[in-house]
């Protein structure tokens, strides 16, 4: 079953790949079919020369969160009569071949071809799909580098990040403009002829390379955590005494999703698309007309991480579920803890993204609102019903990035279907009284919290019965 | 208190891990578990938590079998390896999390680690670094502290003197005598160590390919005879 589970996971994952490819090429093909829906009057290559900032940014930011670095994958090698520095090279160029690499290329190439070549400078056409490229490649060791750097102060990278991304949006809606005039003028220039910004492009991605190639050898020779290095503070909070062992394990859940890579994944990619990929999809009008896509944006805005994290519950705690089980803690009161986190994880992507959805479409603000209630009493019940089955171990110190499928199988990825095709196919046969459909909606959604004890008591005997296999399948990575 | 193993038999696959007809576990009982690599006793203690199923037969606490209610692990504190402690919590953080399973508040907690100090001195320990960035040493005393400030009415440790410094080993020793001095309180320690065993516990239970060989009180010439019982049974495993 396991087996048959894994090569579903792998040919939906190879599908995807493909079909994401395709859609790249054809973007890049068809830009003009797409950009005369947006700017009709602007050309294709002036619009892509205006984004090229902001895209690589975006990317960047995307490749921070996913992207490893090549360290781990050196440290098993350093015993063997190898001489540093190969190793180092090997390493570095060999994670050159990551999808954060080649994917866009998916796009620009095709779109160079039809769109770019088709100018009159040849050198100018050569030096706009080099300055790419290497904006691509600095892209990636500056990866590296910043990673390599910050690995003890991510915070500070998130705020550093936050605040060009808040730059950036200021510049956008104050109307200047002036990452949109600067891209522009980069690519417009080495269009001309002019070599000036590949030169600029050609010194930074050089920079960052050899800064990253060295940052690495010299981490390899003064390990994490020797030589007088200190560890990362634990940064904590306390609940109330008389929470009880409640308020530990809600404790515990919320520690347990800063402290450990993947998990953290899921919550920071759960609130990007909480917030600027919403924006996006709300920004793009009737666009995605009906009623299935507002239904999806609805399910997950609020709910995006109960469905991305919960469905991995009890698997997060693979590597300590023996510390949880042999103590003095009902299966009752695991199960309730993470409810509530999944409930209130409802509630604070709710009120996260309802700025946005006031702002850009106070249409959809009924839905949204409805769905809080359908997330917070329906699906959190049906992710809690998946979860308590699991029994796969999980390594939460790796990334939740493109093809960490670790633990997710074949129900995992059909789980999306009683989870949302109930809502849009009620939604789609309401549509003449849409109103009417998403207070009903609503009200099963709140009613259900009424069954919240028997259903706690549920899945709560459903772990108890599954309790040594889940300990099985646990442990067995682990020996 | 009181447990007691009725016919328990686990194999996995084809081979047999245990197999045990009778085995009694009365109050005050402070046992060592001894054994060859693969003789059965980590499966033993982990029938006895209730981690793996048992093939037939039933662990009974105090009269009721483990598996079909939970209130032994009121009673009951256990540290057989790492995935017993919760690795990306601090120690406080883990401890603080140990004692409200029992209800106790942090403060409470505070106050019942203290006769432990001189095995874990939490005043000298980061207290923000995470359990899982501790050494193989130090984590293994988060553990074992974990399972032993509760003061649960059964001890359940499974090698507890190994990774452990010599200092360290020897106030575990000196803690583990003073908790066997209740007689309300009953211990369960496996061990490859058999000078440590034989010093801390009172009855040895030998196991051998899942079967239990021999069960005699601790006297001074129980260390000789487990000695040459496994000198014997290491040239005929040898043949």
């Amino acid at each position: 079953m396991k087996a048959r589970q894994g090569r579903f996971v792998r040919v939906l994952v190879g599908f995807l790949l493909v079909y994401a490819a395709l859609v790249l090429v054809t973007l890049g093909l068809f830009f003009d079919r797409f950009s005369m829906t947006l700017l009709p009057d602007v050309p294709p290559v002036e619009i892509v020369n205006q984004s090229l900032v902001a895209a690589f940014i975006t990317l960047f930011f995307l490749r921070f969160l996913l992207q490893k670095t090549p360290r781990m994958k050196v440290v098993p090698y350093l015993h063997l009569p190898i001489q540093q520095h190969r190793l180092v090279t090997f390493f570095q160029t060999a994670s050159l071949l990551s999808v954060h690499n080649i994917y866009p290329l998916f796009f620009f190439i095709p779109f160079w071809m039809r769109f770019v070549v088709a100018g009159d400078s040849i050198e100018g056409n050569l030096m706009w799909i080099g300055a790419i490229i290497l904006l691509i490649l600095s892209s990636h060791f500056a990866n590296l580098l910043i990673r390599g750097i910050l690995r003890r102060q991510v915070g500070l990278f998130y705020l550093l990040i936050t605040i060009l991304i808040g730059t950036a949006y200021i510049d956008e809606v104050a109307g200047v403009g002036l990452q949109q005039r600067m891209s522009g003028f980069m690519f417009s220039d080495l269009l001309s002829g002019s070599a000036t910004s590949l030169v600029l492009f050609l010194a930074w991605a050089f920079f960052v390379m050899v800064a990253s190639t060295f940052h690495l050898a010299r981490s390899l020779s003064d390990p994490e955590g020797e030589h007088g290095e200190k560890l990362p503070d634990a940064h904590s909070f306390q609940v109330p005494d008389e929470w009880g062992i409640l308020g530990h394990l809600v404790r515990s859940e919320l520690l347990l999703m800063w402290r450990n890579r993947r998990p953290r994944h899921y919550l920071l990619l759960s609130i990007f698309f909480s917030t600027f990929y919403l924006v996006l999809m709300l920004s793009s009008g009737d666009v995605f007309g009906g009623v299935a896509f507002p239904a999806l944006l609805g399910l997950f805005a609020s709910g995006g991480f109960a469905l991305n994290y919960g469905q991995l519950m009890f698997c997060w705690d693979a590597a300590n579920y023996q510390a949880l089980i042999t103590r003095n803690i009902a299966f009752h009161t695991m199960v309730r803890a993470k409810l509530i986190v999944l409930r209130t994880s409802c509630l604070l992507l709710f009120l996260l993204s309802l700025p946005l959805f006031i702002a850009l479409r106070p249409d959809l603000v009924a839905l949204h609102t409805a769905f809080l209630f359908y997330n917070v009493g329906i699906t959190s019940a049906l992710i809690m019903e998946l979860a308590t089955r699991n029994k796969q171990r999980l390594d939460v110190t790796q990334g939740g990035g493109f093809f960490n499928f670790e633990g997710i199988s074949a129900r995992h990825m059909l789980w999306i279907i009683p989870t949302a095709l109930p809502p849009v196919l009620f939604l789609q046969a309401m549509h003449e009284s849409p109103d009417l459909g998403l207070t009903i909606l609503a009200l099963i959604g709140l009613g259900s919290l009424i069954f919240t004890e028997p259903l706690t008591r549920y899945f709560a005997r459903g772990l108890r019965i599954r309790k040594h296999t889940m300990v099985e399948g646990f442990t067995v990575h682990a020996r | 208190m009181h447990v007691e193993f009725n016919g328990v038999a686990k194999t996995f696959g084809s081979k047999r891990a245990l197999d045990i007809p009778s085995w009694i576990l009365e109050n005050g009982d402070v046992v060592g578990l001894v054994g060859s690599n693969g003789a059965g006793k980590t499966t033993f203690l982990r029938i006895l938590l209730d981690l793996v199923h048992a093939d037939r037969g039933q662990v009974l606490f105090n009269g009721k079998d483990v598996r079909r209610q939970s209130r032994w692990r009121a009673q009951t504190g256990a540290f057989l390896d790492r995935s017993f402690l919760i690795d990306y919590l601090t120690i406080p953080e883990y401890l603080d999390f140990v004692g409200a399973t029992f209800g106790l508040t942090r403060k409470q907690t505070s106050e019942a680690l203290e006769p432990f100090a001189s095995f874990l001195p939490l005043s000298k320990v980061d207290r923000r670094r995470l359990i899982r960035d501790l050494s193989t040493g130090n984590a293994k005393k988060v553990g074992i502290l974990a399972a032993l400030f509760i003061t649960p009415k059964l001890i359940v440790l499974d090698e507890p003197f190994a990774n452990l410094d010599p200092p360290s080993q020897m106030h575990l020793k000196q803690i583990l005598s003073e908790l066997a001095a209740d007689p309300e309180r009953s211990m369960i320690i496996s061990s490859h160590d058999l000078g440590h065993v034989t010093e801390v516990c009172g009855r040895i239970t030998l196991l051998h390919a899942g079967e239990i060989q021999k069960d005699l009180q601790t006297n001074t010439d129980t260390l000789a005879q487990l000695h040459a019982w496994f000198k014997e049974e290491g040239v005929v495993s040898a043949t």
